[in-house]
């Protein structure tokens, strides 16, 4: 297992000082080179389960194994620093490790080449368009050779036929590297369409509702009856918990 | 290399800029037609110019300095404290400190440091850093949390996140409070030049307003006026069209 979840709760300060429970008794665990997604209603707490998977955010109570080494993620809003080039922000978590320039430069590179951006290496974030920025922010987890990536809504802000082409580079990638993929999406198609499992989540506070495992073969065909019983069960689904 | 620039909103605020860097450029040589029309036209004859001169030197040098010192210290104090967990409980602190006005503490100064270069240079600094502090750390708080988890995650840590992280992401905050910073610290230094009569832009407009000789505060004035607008000019206004440019969302 890559990741393991048990009986994780956390909690948050809002605006006002109150004590807000944001996850309750959430359990998952995620085996090793699996495309793992999470759905559910706002106020679910997925973003918030991500920081506190990332250890960005503490936990109440509860415990985490993480069985990866090398975490990385992308993000909705992209996440760019936007005083660095698109090169600069692939090269971002290498130079962290003190990569040489020279290598970590190459590195940038070839993995913007993979994502398609390799003309726009020395543009700035606010140069390109949200497909383009996404694709960046792709390109630096992949640069630091994640063994666990965590992709945050990373379709909601783009066009359909910019997450058309994400989705297949995403697949492309995702088999490539073999490494574990933990996505937080808000589409069910996309969802079942990329996933080997799918945990649903309630809201207020957040709990897992039902995890699903998806088991229609790849590459997978969007327009069969078998994806579409799936994905009107997991509407169904995703209706009772809003 | 950012010259190529795709974006349309970029393209209206390069349009915007261009237009007032020319209306800059226009009303500022209109006014150093004027002075030197004046100066052909003898009305400021009576004006000792290596004076004027050795009196804007001192100011400018004391601003410069005092700038430096403003600058150092206002930035490493703000990122030290945006960096540190204690940010939300200093906030205040600061918020409380800068509202007490510089020239109420020229006593203090004046107490430690005497009728001197050093105690000039102190108080501005006193009051130059204000703006900066507060810009940088605003900068820093306002800053949106997945930029800062971002940073986090691909491993700005530690003391490695002012530099890598911290530092470049408030240095537009850096370039307004400094703009801001540099206005007050002309004040400070010529009010601090005025009241303790050092030698200085300050004292000389001090002492051509009592002897009445107008063509003198003229002068000076005018000579400020064409330092201001050229380091704003040469130095800022180069910095804001950079910094706006990368740092477009």
């Amino acid at each position: 297992m890559a990741l393991v979840l048990s009986r994780v709760s956390a909690r948050f300060t809002d605006e006002e000082k109150r004590s807000i429970s944001a996850l309750e008794d959430i359990s998952f665990s995620i085996p090793e080179g699996d495309f793992v997604s999470i759905i559910g209603p706002s106020g679910a707490g997925k973003s918030t389960l991500m920081r506190v998977i990332l250890d960005l955010m503490p936990l109440t109570s509860g415990t985490i194994v993480r069985k990866y080494e090398k975490p990385a993620m992308v993000f909705q809003n992209y996440a760019l620093f936007p005083w660095l080039t698109a090169l600069d922000n692939v090269a971002f978590g290498l130079r962290m490790e003190r990569v040489s320039r020279e290598e970590r430069e190459h590195i940038a590179r070839e993995k913007l080449k993979e994502v398609g951006l390799a003309h726009l290496e020395k543009h700035y974030p606010s140069m390109l368009s949200g497909g383009q920025r996404q694709r960046v922010g792709l390109a630096r987890a992949l640069a630091i050779s994640p063994d666990f990536l965590i992709m945050d809504e990373p379709f909601s802000n783009l066009d359909t036929i910019t997450v058309e082409a994400l989705k297949t580079d995403l697949l492309k990638i995702w088999r490539t590297y073999g490494m574990t993929i933990l996505m937080v999406n808000h589409l069910i198609p996309d969802a079942i369409e990329l996933s080997d499992e799918i945990i649903v989540m309630s809201a207020h506070p957040g709990r897992v509702q039902e995890t699903m495992a998806i088991n229609l073969p790849r590459p997978r065909d969007t327009r069969t009856e078998r994806f579409f019983k799936e994905v009107d069960y997991l509407t169904e689904v995703i209706r009772t918990v809003s | 290399m950012i010259r190529s620039i795709a974006h349309p909103q970029n393209r209206a605020w390069h349009r915007t800029h261009l237009t007032r860097h020319r209306r800059a450029w226009v009303i500022m040589t209109g006014i150093i037609l004027a002075t030197a029309l004046l100066v052909v036209l003898g009305y400021f004859s009576g004006v000792a110019w290596p004076t004027l001169g050795n009196a804007v030197f001192h100011t400018t040098y004391r601003l410069i300095l005092a700038y430096g010192i403003a600058l150092a210290l206002g930035v490493s104090i703000a990122l030290l404290v945006g960096w540190s967990p204690f940010s939300d409980a200093l906030f205040p602190v600061f918020d409380i400190l800068q509202n007490v006005p510089s020239f109420a503490l020229i006593p203090f100064f004046i107490f430690f440091f005497g009728f001197t270069d050093q105690m000039v240079i102190l108080f501005a600094v006193s009051s130059i850093i204000w703006p900066i502090l507060f810009a940088v750390l605003t900068s820093i708080k306002g800053a949106h949390k997945d930029l800062g988890d971002a940073a986090t995650i691909f491993g700005a840590r530690g003391l490695r996140r002012i530099p890598f992280y911290l530092a470049p992401l408030s240095f537009p905050a850096m370039l307004t409070g400094s703009i801001v910073g540099i206005a007050i610290g002309w004040e400070a230094v010529i009010g601090a030049e005025i009241i303790v009569n050092i030698s200085g832009f300050g004292a000389f407009i001090k002492t051509a307003s009592v002897s009445g000789i107008n063509q003198a505060t003229i002068a000076g004035m005018l000579v400020i006026i064409i330092i201001v607008f050229v380091i704003n000019r040469m130095v800022w206004a180069p910095l804001l069209a950079e910094s706006a440019k990368r740092y477009a969302e």
